[in-house]
This record gives structure tokens, C-alpha cells and sequence, in this order.
């Protein structure tokens, strides 16, 4: 037994041998899946070795965005432009999808030993990529490779699939941004009609009563006056229905207001426009108001300060069709009643947008998560403009990739997991 | 007096003999009495006080109710330490008390303090005990279903909550009422809930808030009673009935007139059956169901109380509403069985081997019979001592039981007492061989007296050494101290039986003629042993270096050795924690947990998997969203696909399935041992730093400051910061210059935006018995729609609204997931474990590094906790305890001989019998355990008992005779046969439990390893190292005259 358990020992310890020889000289195999190396070195980052040569290769991004450095030193020596030996340092990050970034270096900072080789791009988020070094130095070339993953997963697809996460290929959209505001229906003062008679005298006919709907020019009444004696006409100024009437026969007509006639195919919807929402709230907007049971279309006219009350209204036009033409499904907007409005605040086309669904927190950043065969890594986003249902991408994502819309929450717990504990 | 005890027994056998009968009586009454269990309960003695605050975030919990019950708790008399963890709707103490102390006398304490700081609690919030169970209570769990086709009384199929309302009101109220049930805990399901749910914008149109819709809920539902009045000699009773009764009443609920016109609920609302806010939820093969358990008071027998249980749900049945499914899911008589089976088989077979071994090595059936007898009568004695002193019996306190050392004294007696028998009627020259009633009661007691000293010091010597393992406090104490008490209570009664039953029966029975030949084997046996023994009487210088040969080299075996602590009893099912991120959402969590049973029931293996989600109704195992107790029952090993699959393969393979699904992560257990796990809590690495403080952000900073300095320390591995932030919470902060300006103040805000989101409560709905509550709250559909929740608007005093967003910010930011408290104080705790270095050094090691390197803000401290601190104190107090013990069996060994010397030969008996055990487990791969320690204690005993027996009789022999070499010979020869019987049936009586592989036999196997590979060794040594040392040591004294 104890022979069997010093066997296996024995075995491991080859076998770990073998891996810390993997970054010898020549041994260039892009297939291999090494470990990245453990090695810190006195600036936090790997130490990489080999022979007489050493590199310390750091990603720094304190103040700056992400950048290579590297320290390099042949034979104890640090190297740099002034030393004999001139170093030709690459490094290549395939990231998934097979997108190659590649460095090349040059020397930042004083000749003596206090700088170090720059590369000479950002460092793009996130840092998950599988990583190859080259070091050219005194005619040998050593190679150097290892995977550095991070916010990556891998899941079968059978069993994708039965957790139900979906994907959708990132593209162009439309962004719709509505802001949402109460108020009240008024019929606006050029379809409201009080008439009086033009001269005081007594009623002899009246046509119409409260509910009637008139016409412009329809005879309301007829008036005797009291000083001709003649009789005249009363029309109606507008189209409309009679709201009121204190008109009988045989009543003096004096200064009263005869008839109240409100011309109710045309309301305004007065809608309350708080400060915080003032500035986004334009005329000419769209304004999707709704009520108990109707909806309409409109846009907003004039926006008009009050005197009192801190907010401003927005007016926006409601028909209601006449009785001929009536959508059957559009109860009558009324005068007094209270509103919901949508209005469109803005509506732009932008070239790349993502389910909101698909976003998901991830450390300090908003991802989503891309999918590539069986693997999926997150792709942190900076993010425009966003409604309901779909939020603008103005970086951190190509058109075109597929990213997981429904139960990316899985994605996110799934790399998230190894924290989850169960502490009592 | 021993004499006098002897004399007594054998004059008066057949009184003697009579008080079997109430041995008999007692035994069996006892028996029905004696608690039963599979494991030893090691909860410790706690009370939980679980506050139930809906819609409090963790913060608040902990600010409003936490702190103030822990206030409140400080100081009670035998309080050990408090703990405390503050979550989303619930705040739990936890009181531990110290060991011992009365559960009543600490809840009547806890009671009393918590009535007094009611008042400076939120006002309807009460803070309530949990039940009084241990880690043992959850005996039966049971879920319900309803059938494909099974529709409700208005025609609807059966949801959640219909099927959390027929375990609410119909099973529960039944099965509250089983002796020995203290609770009935559910999850799972929804709460009935009537919902008003009122739209903002009827509400603006109409000018009610949600504040009078609730208002108007209130006033208009309640029933009055009138007092009342007589009339024409009648009594007649006056009530005012103005209770809702359905969904029409509260619509037609009145709050408030415009011009006379009525505004009702059904005007601004809409009114249904709802789901509650819950916080917990349980599926049960990849569905959501209802999960009932429970819960059985402290110290009842859980296999009674859970039949009881069983057998009240079968009648329950009757009662349910057609097309409802009660499955039982978890039945703890079901494992109870299996345990106490597998100690059956183990005794039963170890008592016939040890019979069969009398039998052919006494070559007397009679005497075999007799001594056979102690064993059952050992037992029952047992039994009512267990009763007594309230021992439950379990695979831990009957495991360590057998039956070959408890007839150790009686053998020893029978065997002289037959040989002298036969010696005496060979002498009498009786032609019957028959000796006279006198004279052979004379034989007997002599015979008896013979021996008796020998063996009675030899059995309390056995007694003796098991006292280490009293010594032994918390988990490990709780789990061998009923060991301990039943094996010595089995060997006293065994003592007190051979004293006197054992004489009297033999005086009693042994009548006839004695055979006087010894069986063949026995005969073969001194035949090998004799020219064996002067050999190596010859050659003791190379026994002897051999023997300390072996010891030596047992001795480095011991160190290659594994260690475990504590024996892992299995179960024979599954339960394991899957646990999400936190933050996971329950609806989230429960479909992650449904696509998981799904995979776990592929598994041919498994009969049923079940789960609880989050926290039950009461809550005893309060855990958040993210972590699901998971339950799965296995099938019956016959049915697996393929039955010679050991239950760890079982696991591995699980394990490997279930790690394919996204987002879990998994920590394997079993049911009980997670329960006791939940209860107790503590630190369950070698090391845990906790850091106090008051500020969760520096205790944070600090702890991670620790983890760092900790992770550069040598040996240090799995470090790890409790997590406690990583909720997200969406904060809506008001905003105090704009809400003066338009006349709200934080209150009213915070009253909108908790009614609209949370729900307020309006009042109950009576249904007969069944109450429910009305809630008002927004529609689901906006309570959902953070984006737009900026929109919804707060109704300013003088009529008009503002929206949310005007008066408010809202943002989202990560928030404390739970706050830990411990003795009164907010703690994080950093936790490692010790690899490749001794843990003592590591400690020093670490308490000097950060000692240095962290400075720790005024006003926080640190506290070192961990099994360390365990492991510290039980080798402390066993490296007191063991040397005592072993002055103690010198002690008594130097009282039985007289003799420094001879004590010191029968001493080094021990490190012999060591060497066999040790082998014995090297050779079955075992690791060295506290069940091996065990072992080990009772083969001290056995070595130093043979080693006992064979001296007394050298030297009786040779004070006899004076000659010492032919002394120790043929004594050695006369002590053959019982030292090999001893050890026969010692080691045969463990033989059973060493192969035995059925539930609970895992804490056996290591001790009946170390038993009968001991027993080998210390019977060779008993046999050859013994003579010789003893010649070695009394030949110097001869030569000196």
C-alpha cells in the first residue's frame, strides 16, 4: 500500500516537473493548456524564466488604462536600449473568437534600471485571453504561454439549452425613451361656446336642448327684441354639443349666457411636467396618453409655465371623432378627466443595441455575456442611451456577436459561483 | 466482604438465582422506555429567538430588533455566548447556554426579558422562541401535490397557495396535536393573500391614496357584539356582523365620496387572490410543491414520534379534498431501523460466536449456558442503567458493546470452577464421580475465590480506562460519553452478575458429572504450547527484543497513519447545499433548483430528491434565497443498476453530474449532520479570526487586511473572508429640501413607497377557521418595473402628487447581504485551514504576525476561534487526564499484587497489545479515530486483565511449590485455556462488527479492528513475553538469599 502512495508521489512530482519545463527554449506548442504562471515578481507581475533569461511581464492600470510592462534582465542584468544585447519582446492575446491583439515594446523611463518596456496599445477589457510571449535575446528566442481567463465559462450546449438561455446577435435598433406624466383633459377655450342674446328681449323658440348636438349656424334660439320688437336668431358660433341652457320660451333673454355649446372632438391633455423632467419635455414630441379604456396618439404643442405649483404643463391635442367615424374602441375623452401620458422624450436609430435582459452587473461594470460555441465570457459595456426594452452599446461590443439575452443571471452566477458559500 | 458475597450467593442460589426474574422485569420495562436514535444528539443547549420583520432590510433588522433583543439577553445566568445574524425580514438570536443548564429554566429566563423590552421593539413585532428541538427534531417530512386533473371546488386546478392553505388549515392543525411533535414547520407555497391593488392614475383621478384605501379596509370590516336582550323570557343575543367575506364585499368597500357619488375599491382597484412576499420556497423532484416537517420536542424517541406522525397522516388522508397527494418524504423510523439493525445483527451473531466458542473450548454445555447467560441479562441491566441516567441508545453508545468482554470475568469463573469440579471428583473416587452436595458447593466458592480478585481488579481496570473519554467536553464529549457510560455500565453489571448469579448457577447447576477431558482443540493447543514456551523461555532475549522490535515499529505505523476527529456516521441519504451567488432572486433560485432535481432524478439510484429554499414559515435554518437544502433518497441498494456501488462512489459520481448545471456550487452532507451542522454553527475550519467592530466596512477592510498577512504565512490554505456584502439594494434616499417644499415629510415618502412596493397590511379575511390577510399593494406589473419606478407618483397633503423621482433618488448599490453578530457585537470572521505544518506553531506563528503587522482601529479587537481551539483543549485535558488514569490502573494493579514489580510486568502488557491494533488498522487502510482510540482504551483493559489472571496464578503456584521456572511453566499451562477463551471470545464478539458494512457501521469497524488485531497480539504476549519477564524479574530475587 505504502509503496503504491510513494509511486503516486513519485508521479507527481515528474509530472509537475515536466509542466515547469514547459517554457523551455523551443518548446513552442500553441495547443498546450498551461496554468498561468505562479511566480509573482517584485513588481506584481509573472516572472517569467528561462535559462539566464528572465521577464517580469505586469499589466498596469493604476491612473493609466491597461498597459503592458516589462522587465527584462539577461544574465542578472537588467536590460536596456543601452545594454550589448538588444531584446525583441512580443506579446499576443487570443482572445475568444480568435481576435489576436499583439505588442510590441519599446523602453520608457531613464537608461539606467529605473524604467521599463511599454507596450504599445490598451490592454482592452476584460483581461481574458490566452496569453504567448516571444523574448528575442543573444540570438536565442524563448516562448512563453499560458491561459489568463477571467469572467469565462464554459457550458454544454445540451445543458444550455434546458436552462433556457437564449442568445440574439447584437445590431442596430431603436431606442424609444418615454417619460411617463399625469394630467387633466381641458376642451380648449376655442371650442368652448357660451352665448348670450345681442340684444335684451324675451325668448319665443328654442330649438335645441342640453345634449344636443349642433352644427355651426344652426338657429339655438329665437329672441324678440325688446327694443324692436323684431325677432332675430340666435346660431350657434361653433360645432358642438349643448353643455348648458337657460333658455325657455317666454324667459327674458338679458345678459345670461343663453347656452353653453362645447366642441368636444378637440380636448387638450394638460399634462404636469415636473422640474427634474422639464429639460427633456419639448413640443412637437410624441405623447401617448391613455385612460380607462382609450388611447391616442398626439404630440405636444406648447408647453405653458404656471403661476402656481412648481411644475409646467405640456399640452398635447386629443380628437374624439364624431359619432360617424368613431374607432370602436375609443371611449370619448371628456373635459375633467385624469390622464397617463407617455411622452416620447427622444427616438433614435443607433448602430448597436442589446436586450435589456442580457445586462447584468459584473465587479464595477454593466456586461453582458458574449456566446461562442461553448464558452461564454463577459464583455464589459459602456452604455447609452436605454428604454424599456433595449439599451444603446457605445463600446465593449461588435455588431454582430451573440450575446445571451434570457437567463444570463445563470451566466453571471455560474462565474460567480466559486464566492458562494454557505456561512451560518 | 468478597467472600462473604460469594458465600451468600452460594447458599442461597436459588434466591440468588430468583432475582433474575426482576432483572427480567426491570430489563424489559426499561427497554420500552429507552430512548432510540441513530446518532447521538450533540446539539448544545440553545434557544433561537427569530423576529419575523417583513420588508426590513438587514441593516434595519439588525439596527431595530437585533440589537435590542441581544441587549436584552446579555448577562442571563449560564449564558455561554450569543450570536446573531440580521437578514432581509428576519432577525435570529441565538442563545447558547452552557451545558447542562435546564432548556425550560433558559426559555422562562429568555421570556421574561424579552416581555420586558417589548416596548422598544417596532410595534407589531414579536419576537418568538424557536421550538424546542435539537439537531435531531426534523423526524418527518412530507410534501403535497396535487394530482394531473384535480381541480378545486370553483373548478380552477390546484396552485401553490391552494396547496399551501390545505397544509396550513387541514394538515397541520391535525398533526400539531402527535405527543411528541413540537412543531410543524412549512415551506414552500404561497400564503392566500387578498390583494387590493389599486392603479395610480384611479387613484389620482379619484383623489385616494393608498394610505385611505387601506384606511377604508380597516374600518369596514369587523364584527361587533351588542350585548343583549330579553325578551318575553328570551334571551336573545345582539351582533352586528360587517366582516368581508369574499372578493364582492371588499370591492364594494367605500372610501371615499365625490359629490355624493360613491367611490368604491372596485372604482380604483383591482381585487384577487394574491401571492405573499415570501421568503422561502421547496420542490420536490424538479417541481414546486409544499413541504411539511416535523419537529419532535427534546428528549422524546424519534422513532416513536415519527410513527405516531406516520400513522396520524394516514388518517389525515381521509380528510383531504379529492385529487390531493400527501407524500411522506422523510421518515426517520426508517433509518432509526437501520441502525438499530445493524447493532442487532452485530450482537446477536457476536453472542452465538462467543457461545459456540465456550461450548468447544469448555468442552461443558451447561457452563457454556451459564456463562452465555450474562450476556442477555448484561444487556438488560444495561438497559435500565441507560434509562436511568438518560441514555438514549444509538449506534455510538451500543456500538461499543461487546459481549466477549463482558463475559471475561464469568469465564474465567466458570472455567476454575469446571476444572476444579472435575479435579475434585476425579480426587473423591466416587464410582458416580458425584461429589456431595456440601463438599461441591465448597469446591465452587473456592474455585470462584480463586479467581475472583483477579478478574474483579481486571474488570475495573477496564472501567477505569475508559475514564479519557469522559473527559472529553462539546461535540466529541456529546458523541463518546454515552460510549463510555454504556460500555461501563454493561461491564459493571457483568462484574456484579459474575459475583454472584455466576457462582450460584454454578453451584446450582453444575451437578452432574463433570467431564473431565478438554476439548481437542484445547489439547492441541497445549501440546503446541508448551515446547513452545520453554523455548522461548530459552531464547528470551531475542522474544523480547522482537516484542520491543514490534512496538517500535508499530509505533512509526501510527504516524503514517491518516487522523479523523470525529467518525462520520452515514445516513444512507444525500442532502447536500447548493448555493447561488448572493442576491439571487427565490423565483431565480427556484427555477436553478428545479433544471437541478431534473438531473439528480436521472440518476437510477435516487427514489425522490427534494428541496427547501430559503427560510420556512418558522425559522429554524434561516437561510437566504441563494442556498437550497437539497434531500435525496436513495433506493434500495437492490435496485441500483449496480447494487455492489459503494455510497461514496455514489456521491462522486453525483457530484460530477450535478457540477455540469450552471451556477451552483455544492457542499455534500447528510440530513441529520447538516442539521446539527445549522445548529452548531461554529467555525468549522482549523483557524477563524473574527474581527469586532462597529463599522461594517472597516471590519471589512480589516478582515481582508488579515487574509493577507494570513496568506503569506507558511502552511495556510483555503483562506477566506466571510462574505457579507453583495446584495444588491435598491435605495430610495429622499431627498429632504424638495420634500419641504411640497409639504411631505420622510415618513409620508416612506409610507408611499413601502405600501406600493411592499404591501400594507389592511386587515384579515375569515374563511370559518381560516384567516387570511388583505394587503394593499401596487400591481405586479409596476412593483416590477424598476425603470418606470421613478414615475409613480406620491400624493402631496393638499390633494395633487409629485413623481417619486422628484423627491427622491434612487439608485442601486450593493448592501451588507446579512450582518453576524457575536456576544452583542457586529464580527466578520477570516477563516483558514492548516496544511503540512503542525497546527500549535501555525497559531503562534499567526498570532505574531498580526500581531505586528495589523493595527486595528480604537474600538475593534480580534478573537481566535477554529477547531484549533478543541483540538488545544481536549489534548490538554487528555494529557492530564491519561497520566492519572494510568496511575490509577498501576494503583490498582500494585493493591492486587502487592508489587511494584508484578504491576510493572502486567503494565507492559499494554504497549503489546497496541502493536496488534495498530497493525490491524494499517492493514485495512484505516486512519486513526476517536472509534480506534476507543479500541485501543478497551485493549488496554484486555491485555492488563489476561496479563492479571495468568500472574496471580504463577505466583499463587509459586509460593505454593517454590519452584519458580516450573511455577511459571505450568501455571502458563493451567492459564491457557482461559486466556485463550478471554481472548476468543473478545475478539469474536467484535468479528461481526469489523466485517459488518450496513448503516452506522462505520464507527464500528475501526474499533473491532483494533479490538481483534490487539487481542492477537496481546494473548501471544500474554502467553510468551509475560512468563519470561516475570522469570526474569523474580530470578534476581532468588539468586540474592
Amino acid at each position: 500500500m505504502n509503496i503504491l502512495k510513494m509511486l503516486g508521489f513519485t508521479l507527481a512530482l515528474l509530472s509537475a516537473w515536466n509542466c515547469s519545463a514547459s517554457g523551455n527554449a523551443g518548446n513552442n506548442n500553441q495547443e498546450q493548456q498551461a496554468a498561468p504562471p505562479s511566480i509573482k515578481g517584485p513588481s506584481g507581475g509573472v516572472m517569467l524564466e528561462d535559462g539566464e533569461t528572465s521577464l517580469e511581464l505586469a499589466i498596469f492600470e493604476r491612473g493609466v488604462p491597461p498597459e503592458y510592462r516589462a522587465w527584462i534582465n539577461y544574465q542578472g542584468q537588467p536590460i536596456t536600449p543601452s545594454s550589448q544585447q538588444k531584446p525583441v519582446l512580443e506579446v499576443r492575446l487570443t482572445r475568444l473568437g480568435g481576435v489576436v491583439n499583439s505588442f510590441a515594446f519599446t523602453y520608457k523611463g531613464d537608461a539606467d534600471n529605473t524604467g521599463y518596456w511599454l507596450g504599445d496599445a490598451v490592454v482592452g477589457e476584460p483581461h481574458s485571453f490566452y496569453v504567448e510571449v516571444s523574448l528575442k535575446i543573444a540570438g536565442n528566442t524563448h516562448h512563453w504561454a499560458w491561459e489568463s481567463y477571467e469572467g469565462r465559462v464554459a457550458i454544454k450546449a445540451d445543458i444550455a439549452e434546458q436552462a433556457g438561455i437564449s442568445t440574439a446577435l447584437a445590431g442596430p435598433g431603436r431606442i424609444q425613451r418615454t417619460l411617463t406624466a399625469y394630467g387633466n383633459l381641458v376642451s380648449g377655450s376655442e371650442n368652448l361656446s357660451h352665448i348670450r342674446a345681442r340684444f335684451a328681449g324675451q325668448i319665443t323658440r328654442v330649438n335645441v336642448n342640453v345634449g344636443d348636438r349642433v352644427k355651426r349656424g344652426q338657429v339655438l334660439a329665437q329672441v324678440e327684441s325688446s327694443e324692436s320688437l323684431k325677432r332675430y336668431s340666435i346660431f350657434a358660433p361653433i360645432d358642438g354639443v349643448v353643455t348648458q341652457r337657460h333658455a325657455n320660451t317666454g324667459e327674458l333673454a338679458l345678459e345670461q349666457p343663453l347656452f353653453s355649446i362645447t366642441n368636444l372632438t378637440k380636448v387638450w391633455a394638460e399634462l404636469k411636467i415636473f422640474p427634474q423632467q422639464r429639460a427633456a419635455v419639448k413640443a412637437v414630441q410624441v405623447v401617448s396618453v391613455k385612460a380607462a379604456g382609450s388611447e391616442q396618439t398626439s404630440t405636444i404643442e406648447q408647453i405653458i409655465p404656471m403661476d402656481s405649483g412648481p411644475y409646467v404643463l405640456a399640452r398635447a391635442p386629443l380628437t374624439n371623432l364624431d359619432s360617424n367615424n368613431t374607432s370602436p374602441n375609443n371611449s370619448p375623452w371628456y373635459p375633467g378627466q385624469l390622464v397617463e401620458a407617455q411622452i416620447v422624450i427622444e427616438e433614435v436609430d443607433v448602430p448597436l443595441v442589446v436586450d435589456n435582459r442580457a445586462l447584468q452587473s459584473f465587479r464595477d461594470w454593466t456586461v453582458v455575456f458574449i456566446q461562442i460555441g461553448e464558452n461564454y465570457e463577459i464583455r464589459p459595456l459602456e452604455l447609452g442611451r436605454s428604454d424599456k426594452t433595449h439599451v444603446e452599446v457605445l463600446s465593449g461590443l461588435n455588431a454582430g456577436d451573440s450575446y445571451v439575452v434570457e437567463n444570463s443571471y445563470l451566466i453571471k452566477a455560474d462565474i460567480e459561483k466559486s464566492g458562494a458559500s454557505h456561512d451560518h | 466482604m468478597i467472600e462473604s458475597i460469594l458465600r451468600f450467593s452460594i447458599e442461597r442460589r436459588w434466591l440468588v438465582l430468583s432475582f433474575i426474574l426482576v432483572l427480567l422485569g426491570g430489563g424489559v420495562w426499561s427497554y420500552q422506555h429507552l430512548p432510540i436514535d441513530a446518532v447521538p444528539d450533540i446539539t448544545n443547549v440553545q434557544v433561537q429567538v427569530n423576529t419575523e420583520a417583513p420588508g426590513y432590510s438587514p441593516l434595519e433588522s439588525e439596527q431595530r430588533i437585533t440589537y435590542p433583543v441581544e441587549t436584552a439577553l446579555a448577562g442571563l445566568p449560564n449564558l455561554a455566548y450569543t450570536r446573531s445574524i440580521s437578514r432581509y425580514g428576519l432577525s435570529q438570536v441565538t442563545a447558547v447556554f452552557e451545558e447542562g443548564t435546564d432548556i425550560y429554566f433558559a426559555r422562562n429566563l429568555i421570556n421574561e426579558r424579552l416581555g420586558a423590552i417589548k416596548s422598544t421593539l417596532p410595534i407589531s413585532l414579536e419576537p418568538e422562541m424557536g421550538p424546542i428541538a435539537t439537531g435531531l427534531g426534523e423526524i418527518f417530512m412530507y410534501t403535497l401535490e396535487a394530482l394531473p386533473g384535480a381541480t378545486q371546488a370553483d373548478g380552477t386546478a390546484y396552485d401553490a397557495t391552494a396547496l399551501r392553505e390545505i397544509q396550513d388549515w387541514i394538515i397541520k392543525p391535525q398533526l400539531a396535536l402527535v405527543p411528541g411533535v413540537i412543531e410543524i414547520n412549512t415551506i414552500g407555497g404561497y400564503n392566500k393573500q387578498y390583494h387590493v391593488t389599486p392603479s395610480p392614475q384611479l387613484m389620482l383621478t379619484y383623489g385616494v391614496t393608498l394610505g385611505d384605501i387601506s384606511e377604508a379596509l380597516h374600518n369596514n370590516n369587523s364584527n361587533r357584539g351588542a350585548g343583549y336582550i330579553e325578551r318575553n323570557g328570551q334571551q336573545l343575543l345582539v351582533r352586528s356582523p360587517g366582516q368581508l367575506q369574499n372578493l364582492a364585499d371588499i370591492e364594494n368597500v367605500v372610501i371615499s365620496t365625490i359629490d355624493d357619488a360613491p367611490v368604491t375599491i372596485a372604482d380604483v382597484a383591482e381585487v384577487a387572490i394574491g401571492k405573499e412576499l415570501r421568503t422561502g420556497a421547496a420542490t420536490r423532484d424538479g417541481r414546486e410543491t409544499v413541504l411539511g416537517t416535523a419537529m419532535m420536542l427534546v428528549g422524546e424517541n424519534s422513532r416513536e414520534v415519527s410513527r405516531a406522525v406516520a400513522a396520524k397522516l394516514e388518517s389525515v388522508r381521509a380528510s383531504l379534498p379529492a385529487g390531493i397527494k400527501v407524500d411522506t418524504v422523510y421518515d426517520r423510523t426508517t433509518l432509526v431501523d437501520k441502525a438499530i439493525g445493524t447493532v442487532q445483527k452485530n450482537l446477536i451473531e457476536g453472542a452465538l460466536l462467543v457461545v459456540i466458542v465456550l461450548f468447544l473450548l469448555l468442552g461443558n454445555f451447561r457452563a457454556a449456558l451459564i456463562t452465555a447467560a450474562v450476556i442477555p441479562l448484561a444487556m438488560l441491566a444495561t438497559v435500565s442503567g441507560m434509562v436511568q441516567t438518560g441514555v438514549s441508545a444509538n449506534l455510538m453508545s451500543l456500538g461499543a458493546l461487546d459481549f466477549g468482554l463482558i463475559v471475561d470475568g464469568a469465564v474465567i469463573i466458570v472455567e476454575n470452577a469446571i476444572r476444579r469440579l472435575a479435579e475434585a471428583q476425579g480426587r473423591s473416587g466416587n464410582s458416580s464421580g458425584k461429589l456431595a452436595l456440601k463438599e461441591r458447593l465448597e469446591v465452587v466458592f473456592e474455585a470462584t475465590n480463586e479467581v475472583i480478585r483477579p478478574s474483579l481488579f481486571g474488570v475495573i481496570i477496564i472501567t477505569v480506562v475508559y475514564i479519557p473519554l469522559f473527559s472529553l467536553t462539546g461535540v466529541e464529549g456529546k458523541m463518546f460519553h454515552p460510549m463510555a457510560a454504556t460500555v461501563v455500565m454493561a461491564l459493571l453489571s457483568a462484574l456484579v452478575l459474575s459475583l454472584t448469579l455466576v457462582p450460584a448457577a454454578v453451584a446450582a447447576f453444575m451437578s452432574g458429572k463433570v467431564r473431565e477431558q478438554e476439548s481437542p482443540l484445547i489439547v492441541a493447543c497445549k501440546s503446541l504450547y508448551k515446547p513452545a514456551l520453554i523455548l522461548a523461555m530459552k531464547l528470551r532475549w531475542l522474544v523480547l527484543s522482537a516484542a520491543l522490535a514490534l512496538v517500535l515499529l508499530s509505533g512509526w505505523l501510527a504516524t503514517t497513519l491518516g487522523s479523523e476527529f470525529i467518525p462520520n456516521l452515514n445516513e444512507g441519504d444525500i442532502a447536500l447545499h447548493a448555493m447561488r451567488i448572493p442576491g439571487t432572486g427565490l423565483e431565480q433560485a427556484v427555477a436553478m433548483q428545479t433544471l437541478l432535481e431534473k438531473r439528480i432524478k436521472e440518476f437510477p439510484q435516487v427514489e425522490k430528491v427534494f428541496a427547501k429554499i430559503g427560510t420556512p414559515e418558522v425559522a429554524t435554518d434561516p437561510m437566504p434565497p441563494n442556498v437550497a437544502d437539497n434531500f435525496v433518497m436513495l433506493k434500495p441498494r437492490s435496485q441500483w443498476p449496480d447494487p455492489g456501488q459503494t455510497h461514496a462512489e455514489f456521491v462522486t459520481e453525483l457530484e460530477t453530474a450535478v457540477k455540469l448545471l450552471p451556477g451552483n456550487n455544492y457542499e455534500f452532507t447528510q440530513p441529520i449532520q447538516m442539521r446539527f451542522n445549522e445548529l452548531i454553527s461554529g467555525v468549522r475550519t482549523d483557524l477563524g479570526i473574527k474581527v469586532f467592530g462597529d463599522d461594517l466596512e472597516q471590519l471589512l477592510e480589516s478582515a481582508e487586511a488579515i487574509l493577507e498577512v494570513l496568506e503569506t504565512i507558511d502552511g495556510a490554505a483555503d483562506g477566506k473572508v466571510e462574505q457579507v456584502t453583495g446584495l444588491p439594494m435598491l435605495s430610495i434616499i429622499p431627498e429632504r429640501m424638495t420634500l419641504a417644499r411640497y409639504g411631505l415629510s420622510v415618513s409620508a415618502l416612506q409610507d408611499t413607497v413601502a405600501a406600493a412596493i411592499g404591501g400594507e397590511p389592511a386587515g384579515l379575511i375569515f374563511e370559518g377557521d381560516r384567516r387570511f390577510e388583505l394587503v394593499v399593494r401596487l400591481p405586479e406589473t409596476l412593483r416590477r418595473d424598476v425603470a418606470s419606478l421613478g414615475d409613480l407618483p406620491v400624493p402631496l397633503p393638499n390633494g395633487g402628487y409629485v413623481p417619486l423621482s422628484e423627491v427622491a433618488i434612487i439608485e442601486l448599490t450593493p448592501a451588507p447581504n446579512q450582518i453576524s453578530r457575536e456576544n452583542g457585537k457586529r464580527r466578520v470572521v477570516v477563516t483558514a485551514n492548516v496544511r503540512g505544518r503542525d497546527l500549535g506553531s501555525f497559531i503562534a506563528d499567526v498570532k505574531a504576525r498580526i500581531n505586528q503587522d495589523i493595527e486595528l482601529p480604537p474600538g475593534y479587537w480580534l478573537d481566535y476561534g477554529g477547531t484549533f481551539k478543541q483540538l488545544e483543549s481536549a489534548s490538554q485535558r487528555l494529557s492530564i487526564v491519561v497520566p492519572i488514569t494510568l496511575a490509577i490502573i498501576l494503583g490498582l494493579l500494585i493493591m492486587a499484587f502487592n508489587s511494584i514489580k508484578d504491576a510493572g510486568i502486567i503494565f507492559t502488557g499494554v504497549p503489546l497489545a497496541l502493536t496488534g491494533g495498530v497493525i490491524a488498522l494499517w492493514l485495512r487502510d484505516m486512519p486513526l479515530s476517536i472509534s480506534a482510540g476507543v479500541g485501543f482504551i478497551a485493549l488496554s483493559g484486555v491485555a492488563v486483565l489476561n496479563g492479571l489472571v495468568m500472574l496471580a496464578f504463577i505466583r499463587d503456584l509459586w509460593q505454593e511449590r517454590g519452584d519458580l521456572y516450573m511455577s511459571i511453566i505450568d501455571g502458563a499451562m493451567i492459564r491457557l485455556r482461559p486466556v485463550l477463551m478471554t481472548a476468543l471470545v473478545a475478539s469474536l464478539g467484535f468479528v461481526p462488527m469489523a466485517l459488518n458494512t450496513g448503516t452506522g457501521a462505520e464507527v464500528q469497524r475501526p474499533l473491532a479492528t483494533v479490538v481483534i488485531g490487539g487481542i492477537v497480539s496481546s494473548t501471544l504476549l500474554t502467553l510468551f513475553v509475560l512468563p519470561i519477564l516475570y522469570r526474569m524479574a523474580h530470578g534476581r530475587e532468588l539468586k540474592q538469599p
